[in-house]
Protein backbone atom coordinates (compact mmCIF):
# COMPACT_ATOMS: atom_id res chain seq x y z
CA UNK A 1 0.00 0.00 0.00
CA UNK A 2 1.33 2.94 -0.98
CA UNK A 3 1.91 6.49 1.37
CA UNK A 4 -0.58 8.10 0.37
CA UNK A 5 -3.37 5.94 0.09
CA UNK A 6 -2.56 4.65 3.61
CA UNK A 7 -2.72 8.01 4.86
CA UNK A 8 -5.90 8.62 3.38
CA UNK A 9 -7.16 5.15 4.85
CA UNK A 10 -6.63 6.37 8.06
CA UNK A 11 -7.66 10.01 7.36
CA UNK A 12 -10.13 10.47 5.23
CA UNK A 13 -12.20 7.40 4.61
CA UNK A 14 -14.62 9.95 6.00
CA UNK A 15 -13.65 13.23 7.65
CA UNK A 16 -14.59 13.28 11.42
CA UNK A 17 -14.92 17.12 12.43
CA UNK A 18 -14.68 18.47 16.06
CA UNK A 19 -15.61 21.85 16.52
CA UNK A 20 -14.36 24.84 17.79
CA UNK A 21 -16.33 27.48 17.91
CA UNK A 22 -16.65 30.61 19.61
CA UNK A 23 -19.51 33.77 19.38
CA UNK A 24 -21.41 33.27 15.75
CA UNK A 25 -19.14 30.05 15.00
CA UNK A 26 -21.49 27.59 14.99
CA UNK A 27 -24.54 29.33 13.47
CA UNK A 28 -22.45 29.98 10.47
CA UNK A 29 -22.13 26.82 10.19
CA UNK A 30 -25.56 25.21 10.77
CA UNK A 31 -26.33 25.24 7.17
CA UNK A 32 -23.57 22.92 6.49
CA UNK A 33 -25.18 20.20 8.91
CA UNK A 34 -28.80 20.68 8.46
CA UNK A 35 -30.48 18.74 5.78
CA UNK A 36 -29.95 21.21 2.68
CA UNK A 37 -25.83 20.68 2.72
CA UNK A 38 -25.86 17.58 4.70
CA UNK A 39 -22.20 17.03 5.85
CA UNK A 40 -23.10 13.35 6.30
CA UNK A 41 -23.62 12.42 2.91
CA UNK A 42 -20.01 13.23 2.61
CA UNK A 43 -19.82 11.02 5.89
CA UNK A 44 -18.79 13.68 7.63
CA UNK A 45 -19.60 13.62 11.19
CA UNK A 46 -19.10 15.86 14.27
CA UNK A 47 -17.52 13.77 16.99
CA UNK A 48 -18.37 14.31 20.76
CA UNK A 49 -14.18 14.27 21.48
CA UNK A 50 -11.38 15.56 19.86
CA UNK A 51 -9.40 12.39 20.37
CA UNK A 52 -11.84 10.35 17.45
CA UNK A 53 -11.30 13.62 15.55
CA UNK A 54 -9.62 14.29 11.93
CA UNK A 55 -10.12 17.49 10.96
CA UNK A 56 -10.58 20.44 13.68
CA UNK A 57 -13.06 23.37 12.59
CA UNK A 58 -12.47 26.54 14.47
CA UNK A 59 -14.77 29.80 13.92
CA UNK A 60 -15.24 32.86 15.58
CA UNK A 61 -13.22 35.20 17.56
CA UNK A 62 -10.38 33.27 19.58
CA UNK A 63 -9.48 35.25 22.61
CA UNK A 64 -6.57 34.63 24.86
CA UNK A 65 -8.92 32.70 27.33
CA UNK A 66 -10.73 30.15 24.58
CA UNK A 67 -7.16 29.46 22.66
CA UNK A 68 -5.66 28.27 25.39
CA UNK A 69 -9.04 25.65 25.22
CA UNK A 70 -8.39 25.21 21.78
CA UNK A 71 -4.76 23.91 21.86
CA UNK A 72 -5.46 21.69 24.34
CA UNK A 73 -8.21 20.23 22.30
CA UNK A 74 -5.79 20.04 18.92
CA UNK A 75 -3.23 18.41 21.17
CA UNK A 76 -5.65 15.58 21.79
CA UNK A 77 -6.27 14.70 18.06
CA UNK A 78 -4.66 11.95 16.51
CA UNK A 79 -2.32 12.19 13.81
CA UNK A 80 -2.56 13.18 10.85
CA UNK A 81 -4.59 16.11 11.76
CA UNK A 82 -6.11 19.21 9.78
CA UNK A 83 -6.78 22.73 11.41
CA UNK A 84 -9.67 24.59 8.97
CA UNK A 85 -10.19 28.08 10.34
CA UNK A 86 -13.33 29.44 9.14
CA UNK A 87 -14.52 32.88 8.65
CA UNK A 88 -13.73 36.18 9.27
CA UNK A 89 -13.26 36.35 12.75
CA UNK A 90 -10.83 33.42 12.86
CA UNK A 91 -8.66 35.27 9.99
CA UNK A 92 -7.92 38.05 11.40
CA UNK A 93 -10.21 39.23 14.10
CA UNK A 94 -12.93 40.28 11.90
CA UNK A 95 -14.72 43.32 13.03
CA UNK A 96 -13.01 42.81 16.17
CA UNK A 97 -9.56 43.66 14.60
CA UNK A 98 -9.05 46.49 17.21
CA UNK A 99 -10.04 44.62 20.37
CA UNK A 100 -7.39 44.09 23.18
CA UNK A 101 -8.31 40.55 23.70
CA UNK A 102 -8.80 38.62 20.27
CA UNK A 103 -6.42 36.56 18.38
CA UNK A 104 -5.39 38.84 15.22
CA UNK A 105 -2.93 35.65 14.03
CA UNK A 106 -4.09 32.39 14.26
CA UNK A 107 -1.65 30.55 12.78
CA UNK A 108 0.71 32.01 15.38
CA UNK A 109 -0.61 29.67 17.86
CA UNK A 110 -2.20 26.54 16.14
CA UNK A 111 -0.91 25.23 12.72
CA UNK A 112 -3.95 26.52 10.61
CA UNK A 113 -4.06 24.21 7.16
CA UNK A 114 -6.81 26.16 5.62
CA UNK A 115 -8.56 29.51 6.23
CA UNK A 116 -12.14 29.59 4.73
CA UNK A 117 -12.94 33.26 3.98
CA UNK A 118 -16.08 35.00 4.45
CA UNK A 119 -18.60 36.21 6.88
CA UNK A 120 -20.33 33.91 7.27
CA UNK A 121 -19.18 31.40 4.64
CA UNK A 122 -20.92 29.13 2.15
CA UNK A 123 -21.52 25.80 2.84
CA UNK A 124 -19.90 25.10 -0.48
CA UNK A 125 -16.64 27.35 0.51
CA UNK A 126 -16.60 24.53 3.81
CA UNK A 127 -17.11 21.66 1.54
CA UNK A 128 -14.34 22.82 -0.89
CA UNK A 129 -12.19 23.01 1.84
CA UNK A 130 -12.59 19.69 2.97
CA UNK A 131 -12.18 18.92 -0.40
CA UNK A 132 -8.75 20.29 -0.40
CA UNK A 133 -7.34 18.08 2.48
CA UNK A 134 -7.60 14.97 0.36
CA UNK A 135 -5.23 17.01 -2.47
CA UNK A 136 -2.07 17.86 -0.14
CA UNK A 137 -2.71 14.51 2.03
CA UNK A 138 0.69 13.67 1.41
CA UNK A 139 2.18 16.29 2.44
CA UNK A 140 0.89 15.99 5.95
CA UNK A 141 3.00 14.58 9.00
CA UNK A 142 2.43 10.60 9.62
CA UNK A 143 3.72 9.10 12.36
CA UNK B 1 -44.25 48.66 49.95
CA UNK B 2 -45.10 52.09 49.14
CA UNK B 3 -42.13 54.04 47.31
CA UNK B 4 -43.03 57.26 49.31
CA UNK B 5 -42.35 55.08 52.87
CA UNK B 6 -39.43 54.12 51.44
CA UNK B 7 -38.11 57.56 50.91
CA UNK B 8 -39.23 58.31 54.64
CA UNK B 9 -37.37 55.45 55.94
CA UNK B 10 -34.45 56.32 53.94
CA UNK B 11 -34.75 59.85 55.29
CA UNK B 12 -34.70 58.39 58.99
CA UNK B 13 -32.17 55.75 58.84
CA UNK B 14 -29.78 57.82 56.79
CA UNK B 15 -30.73 61.05 56.57
CA UNK B 16 -30.17 61.04 52.73
CA UNK B 17 -32.54 61.99 49.98
CA UNK B 18 -33.66 59.69 47.56
CA UNK B 19 -35.84 59.96 44.56
CA UNK B 20 -38.81 58.29 43.09
CA UNK B 21 -38.23 57.71 39.51
CA UNK B 22 -41.58 56.26 38.39
CA UNK B 23 -43.80 53.40 40.26
CA UNK B 24 -41.75 50.82 41.99
CA UNK B 25 -39.02 52.64 40.76
CA UNK B 26 -36.93 54.34 43.82
CA UNK B 27 -33.10 55.86 43.05
CA UNK B 28 -30.75 56.34 46.10
CA UNK B 29 -27.13 58.33 46.18
CA UNK B 30 -25.40 57.41 49.62
CA UNK B 31 -21.71 57.70 50.79
CA UNK B 32 -19.29 54.95 50.68
CA UNK B 33 -19.46 55.00 54.33
CA UNK B 34 -22.73 53.90 54.73
CA UNK B 35 -23.42 51.57 51.58
CA UNK B 36 -23.29 48.81 53.63
CA UNK B 37 -25.56 49.93 56.09
CA UNK B 38 -27.92 50.70 53.26
CA UNK B 39 -27.30 47.50 52.26
CA UNK B 40 -28.40 45.36 54.77
CA UNK B 41 -31.34 47.90 55.58
CA UNK B 42 -32.54 46.95 51.83
CA UNK B 43 -31.94 43.11 52.19
CA UNK B 44 -34.13 43.06 55.52
CA UNK B 45 -36.69 45.21 53.42
CA UNK B 46 -37.09 42.01 51.31
CA UNK B 47 -34.38 43.12 48.47
CA UNK B 48 -32.91 39.76 48.14
CA UNK B 49 -31.60 40.05 44.92
CA UNK B 50 -28.39 42.13 43.55
CA UNK B 51 -29.34 41.96 39.62
CA UNK B 52 -26.41 43.99 38.57
CA UNK B 53 -23.26 46.36 39.99
CA UNK B 54 -22.01 48.67 37.24
CA UNK B 55 -19.55 51.44 37.42
CA UNK B 56 -19.24 54.58 35.31
CA UNK B 57 -15.92 56.41 34.75
CA UNK B 58 -16.37 59.86 35.22
CA UNK B 59 -12.95 60.79 34.31
CA UNK B 60 -13.39 64.55 34.17
CA UNK B 61 -14.59 64.28 37.69
CA UNK B 62 -12.03 61.71 39.05
CA UNK B 63 -14.29 59.65 40.31
CA UNK B 64 -16.08 55.98 39.78
CA UNK B 65 -19.79 55.84 40.39
CA UNK B 66 -21.14 52.50 41.30
CA UNK B 67 -24.90 51.59 40.59
CA UNK B 68 -26.40 48.12 42.37
CA UNK B 69 -29.53 47.41 41.28
CA UNK B 70 -31.51 45.79 43.96
CA UNK B 71 -34.47 43.81 43.27
CA UNK B 72 -37.26 42.77 45.32
CA UNK B 73 -39.18 39.71 44.43
CA UNK B 74 -42.20 39.83 46.78
CA UNK B 75 -42.97 43.69 45.91
CA UNK B 76 -41.71 44.04 42.48
CA UNK B 77 -39.59 46.69 43.14
CA UNK B 78 -36.38 48.10 42.52
CA UNK B 79 -34.25 50.22 43.77
CA UNK B 80 -30.87 51.90 42.70
CA UNK B 81 -28.21 52.25 45.00
CA UNK B 82 -25.79 54.95 43.91
CA UNK B 83 -22.02 55.81 45.30
CA UNK B 84 -18.91 57.46 44.37
CA UNK B 85 -15.33 56.27 44.90
CA UNK B 86 -11.89 57.69 44.06
CA UNK B 87 -11.18 56.88 40.82
CA UNK B 88 -7.43 56.61 41.23
CA UNK B 89 -7.08 53.91 43.88
CA UNK B 90 -10.67 52.58 43.71
CA UNK B 91 -11.24 50.64 46.66
CA UNK B 92 -14.60 50.23 48.55
CA UNK B 93 -16.11 47.34 50.96
CA UNK B 94 -17.60 43.91 49.05
CA UNK B 95 -21.30 43.54 49.50
CA UNK B 96 -20.86 39.40 49.60
CA UNK B 97 -21.65 39.46 53.25
CA UNK B 98 -24.86 40.51 52.24
CA UNK B 99 -25.86 39.31 49.01
CA UNK B 100 -23.26 36.17 48.69
CA UNK B 101 -22.45 34.72 45.65
CA UNK B 102 -24.31 36.31 42.86
CA UNK B 103 -22.17 39.63 44.21
CA UNK B 104 -18.97 38.00 43.83
CA UNK B 105 -19.13 37.28 40.41
CA UNK B 106 -20.11 41.32 39.61
CA UNK B 107 -17.29 42.40 41.68
CA UNK B 108 -14.69 39.91 40.00
CA UNK B 109 -15.83 40.89 36.69
CA UNK B 110 -15.68 44.86 37.60
CA UNK B 111 -12.36 44.37 39.44
CA UNK B 112 -11.20 43.01 35.80
CA UNK B 113 -12.37 45.76 33.95
CA UNK B 114 -12.03 48.64 35.66
CA UNK B 115 -9.27 47.97 38.75
CA UNK B 116 -12.19 48.06 41.48
CA UNK B 117 -10.78 46.68 45.00
CA UNK B 118 -13.40 45.05 46.88
CA UNK B 119 -12.30 44.84 50.65
CA UNK B 120 -13.74 41.59 51.72
CA UNK B 121 -14.10 40.06 48.17
CA UNK B 122 -12.37 36.66 48.53
CA UNK B 123 -11.79 35.39 44.97
CA UNK B 124 -10.71 38.60 42.63
CA UNK B 125 -8.92 36.24 40.06
CA UNK B 126 -9.23 37.73 36.12
CA UNK B 127 -12.59 36.22 34.80
CA UNK B 128 -12.08 36.86 31.09
CA UNK B 129 -8.75 38.29 30.91
CA UNK B 130 -6.63 35.39 31.57
CA UNK B 131 -2.80 36.60 31.28
CA UNK B 132 -3.29 40.33 30.83
CA UNK B 133 -0.89 42.88 31.88
CA UNK B 134 -2.27 46.08 30.47
CA UNK B 135 -4.57 49.06 32.31
CA UNK B 136 -7.85 47.30 33.33
CA UNK B 137 -9.12 48.01 29.61
CA UNK B 138 -12.39 49.51 30.42
CA UNK B 139 -11.04 52.69 32.40
CA UNK B 140 -12.05 55.85 29.98
CA UNK B 141 -8.02 56.69 29.75
CA UNK B 142 -7.25 53.48 28.00
CA UNK B 143 -6.67 53.88 24.29
CA UNK B 144 -7.45 50.09 23.32
CA UNK B 145 -6.69 50.98 19.74
CA UNK B 146 -3.27 52.22 20.21
CA UNK B 147 -3.10 49.01 23.02
CA UNK B 148 -3.59 46.86 19.93
CA UNK B 149 -1.76 48.61 17.53
CA UNK B 150 1.31 48.44 19.73
CA UNK B 151 0.96 44.68 21.00
CA UNK B 152 -0.73 42.99 18.14
CA UNK B 153 0.28 44.22 14.77
CA UNK B 154 3.05 44.98 12.59
CA UNK B 155 3.56 47.82 10.30
CA UNK B 156 6.17 46.04 8.21
CA UNK B 157 3.46 42.54 7.45
CA UNK B 158 1.80 43.63 4.19
CA UNK B 159 -1.30 41.79 5.73
CA UNK B 160 -1.61 44.39 8.82
CA UNK B 161 0.10 47.48 7.41
CA UNK B 162 -3.66 49.19 6.65
CA UNK B 163 -4.42 49.44 10.11
CA UNK B 164 -1.23 51.95 10.17
CA UNK B 165 -3.02 54.35 7.84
Amino acid sequence: MTGKAKKLRRLIKSIWVFNWFNSCGFTELVPVVGSRWDMERFGMIVTGTPRHADVLFIAGYQTHKSIKRAKRIFEQMPEPRVVVALGACAMTGGMYWDSYNTIKRLEDYLPVNIYVPGCPPRPEAVFEACEKIFEHVLEMKDE
Amino acid sequence: MNELDLIDDFDLEFGVNAEKQRDRRVWVTVDREALMDVGRFLFDKGFEHLSAISVTDYLDEGVYELTYHLWSYSDNFLVTVKTKISRNKPAIDSVTPIWGESAQIHERELHELFGVTFEGNTDLAPLFLEDWDGPPPFRKDFDWRKYVKENYYDKENEREKHYFI
